[in-house]
């Protein structure tokens, strides 16, 4: 009974977790100009994370080793540094995107200007992660997540034509608008929010946080290959719901409240409410998650001590980074810059650092001096080729579609 | 620097007292090393090796052992190139490893060793002095 709540409850929060501001501004941006269009990347983008997050959960729950410990070990200092300069500094844009992310929820539900609640979001995040118990923080932050659901609910309120969007998401290249290439530079977008390489560092390094060994192997996979998918679907929802309301009117997504537009419509103040607490409890998880990630990576990478299950005084550098760390997020906020235009980058350079952080694992993942009995079989390395093939394609198209559709206007 | 391509020894001499082969690079450098209480103390940034001079021929008699493993600001020749002055090195000698796997087992409390000095200052200067900072999370 125990060990089905367990898992029920990683479902749930794995559901409420799964959503970040780069999934909800990239899919409402993506259903405003092409409907359900671009469905099929974020179908790929789950697999994907499924297919790479089970992978370094099993390394982590197996060997005990974390991401960047086995990126360390497996690049030398070298090729390891560069990797880790590449990944740490994308957190770092993730971070910032999602702390303007929780500051424009918090401006939606108040009117107070974003600007005024930047230094509320950090103090409310440095708390957390500095007092707050890892499956405390996980399970608040994954339920009220749930609140996006609402996305969904809306979704049938709104009555749309389901033939219409049908047919947008099987006949993908008919609402083109724009530069012809600006469909594909938010395909490789959309790819890179919905396989944003913090989940993976994130996710390996709480199996340890939460002391997995092999026999938690079952609630790791329930996790991932139910609770992500799931998640999946408020991601699609989202794109609908935009799709449904936004893309008739030919309204541009330039703001948070663009994106909560459909859910007002279809659901009055009620769901608007219910959307802004999703939408605070998704953002501020992501947070949490990116913070804690910039202080695993720098960590894991240097062989200090980690974790949140440690006092702050035990792993001091571990918690001075992720302080540090905060304050540059902060700071570049401050400068008075878009979040939702940090966001728009941040998921394309998610997309260019993802073969850094999936090669390792994979490598890893068939060591048996790490991974023992528990090596990949012959599936899951099929899998696993076939999406780095995908990534290496998203990794490189990325910065030349970014220059040459300057953004995907 | 020149290095040996093919083994000029029998394979005994490369292996632990457990019988494994073991190769620095392969098998020591970059692990984590991890104290009796399993706190890490820091990744295996470098080691010096001692029984042989650079440019000198080794003496078969007597090969060459890894006397420490170097931390911290070690790493740097290793990613930038140039060399590090032996003053500069923080060491942990060999005699404190207990057994080598996936982590580097270290028998020693990390607080004990010289090398960890810097998390120590980090939390004696900073992370202890805010509230809250010597307390478990809640």
């Amino acid at each position: 009974m125990k060990k089905l709540f367990a898992v029920a409850l990683g479902i749930l929060t794995a559901i409420g977790g799964f959503v970040d501001i780069g999934d909800l501004v990239t899919n409402a941006v993506v259903g405003s100009r092409f409907g359900m269009g671009l469905a099929w990347v974020v179908l790929i983008g789950i697999v994907g994370i499924c297919v790479y997050a089970d992978m370094s959960g099993r390394v982590a729950a197996v060997s005990g080793r974390a991401t960047f410990e086995v990126i360390r070990e497996r690049l030398g200092p070298r090729a390891g540094l560069a990797n880790l300069t590449a990944s740490f500094l994308i957190n770092l844009l993730t971070l910032t995107a999602e702390i303007g992310g929780i500051a424009l929820a918090l401006q939606l539900a108040a009117g107070v200007g974003p600007g005024m609640w930047i230094p509320v979001a950090l103090f409310a995040v440095w708390i957390v992660v500095w007092r707050t118990k890892f499956s405390i923080m996980e399970n608040v932050a994954g339920l009220l997540g749930l609140c996006l659901i609402v996305f969904v609910v809306a979704l049938f309120l709104l009555n749309p034509d389901w033939g219409t969007l049908a047919t947008q998401a099987v006949q993908p290249w008919t609402e083109t608008s724009g530069h012809p290439l600006s469909y594909w530079y938010f395909a490789v977008a959309l790819f890179g929010a919905a396989m944003t390489p913090y989940e993976v560092f994130f996710f390996s390094s709480g199996a340890v946080e939460e002391g997995w060994t092999a026999k938690d192997l079952s609630t790791e996979r329930a996790n991932v290959f139910i609770g992500f998918p799931l998640g999946g679907i408020l991601s699609i929802a989202i794109a609908a719901c935009a799709s449904v309301v936004l893309l008739p009117k030919a309204i541009e997504v330039t703001s948070l409240s663009q994106i909560v537009l459909p859910v007002a419509e279809a659901g009055g103040q009620l769901a608007l409410a219910f959307a802004i607490v999703g939408i605070l409890a998704a953002t501020f998880g992501a947070a949490l998650e990116t913070t804690l990630s910039s202080g695993y990576t720098l960590a894991q990478f240097f062989g200090w001590s980690w974790g949140k299950f440690r006092r702050p005084a035990q792993a001091a550098r571990f918690h001075l980074s992720m302080i540090i760390c905060l304050l540059i997020g902060g700071g570049i906020l401050a400068t008075g810059v878009d979040p939702v235009a940090v966001t728009e980058i941040s998921v394309v350079f998610s997309a260019v650092a993802l073969p850094l952080t999936y090669f390792p694992i994979l490598v890893v993942a068939n060591d048996p001096e790490y991974m023992g009995d528990a090596v990949n079989g012959r599936l899951r390395n099929g899998l696993a080729v076939v999406f780095l093939a995908v990534i290496l394609v998203a990794a490189v198209a990325a910065i030349p579609l970014l220059i040459i559709t300057g953004m995907g206007s | 620097m020149r290095r040996a391509r093919t083994p000029q020894h029998p394979l005994g001499w490369y292996q632990d007292p457990d019988g494994r082969g073991v190769d620095a690079r392969l098998h020591l450098l970059d692990r984590q090393m991890l104290d009796r209480a399993d706190v890490p103390i820091s990744t295996v940034d470098d080691i010096e090796i001692d029984g042989v001079e650079v440019g000198e021929a080794v003496d078969h008699e007597r090969p060459p052992v890894v006397a420490a493993i170097l931390v911290g600001a070690a790493v740097l020749p290793r990613v930038f190139g140039g060399s590090m002055p032996r003053s500069r090195w923080d060491r942990i000698e060999w005699r404190h490893v207990r057994r080598l796997g996936t982590v580097v087992r270290i028998d020693a409390a990390a607080d004990d060793l010289d090398a960890t000095w810097l998390e120590r200052w980090i939390r004696d200067r900073v992370i202890a002095r805010i509230p809250g900072g010597r307390h478990a999370p809640e």
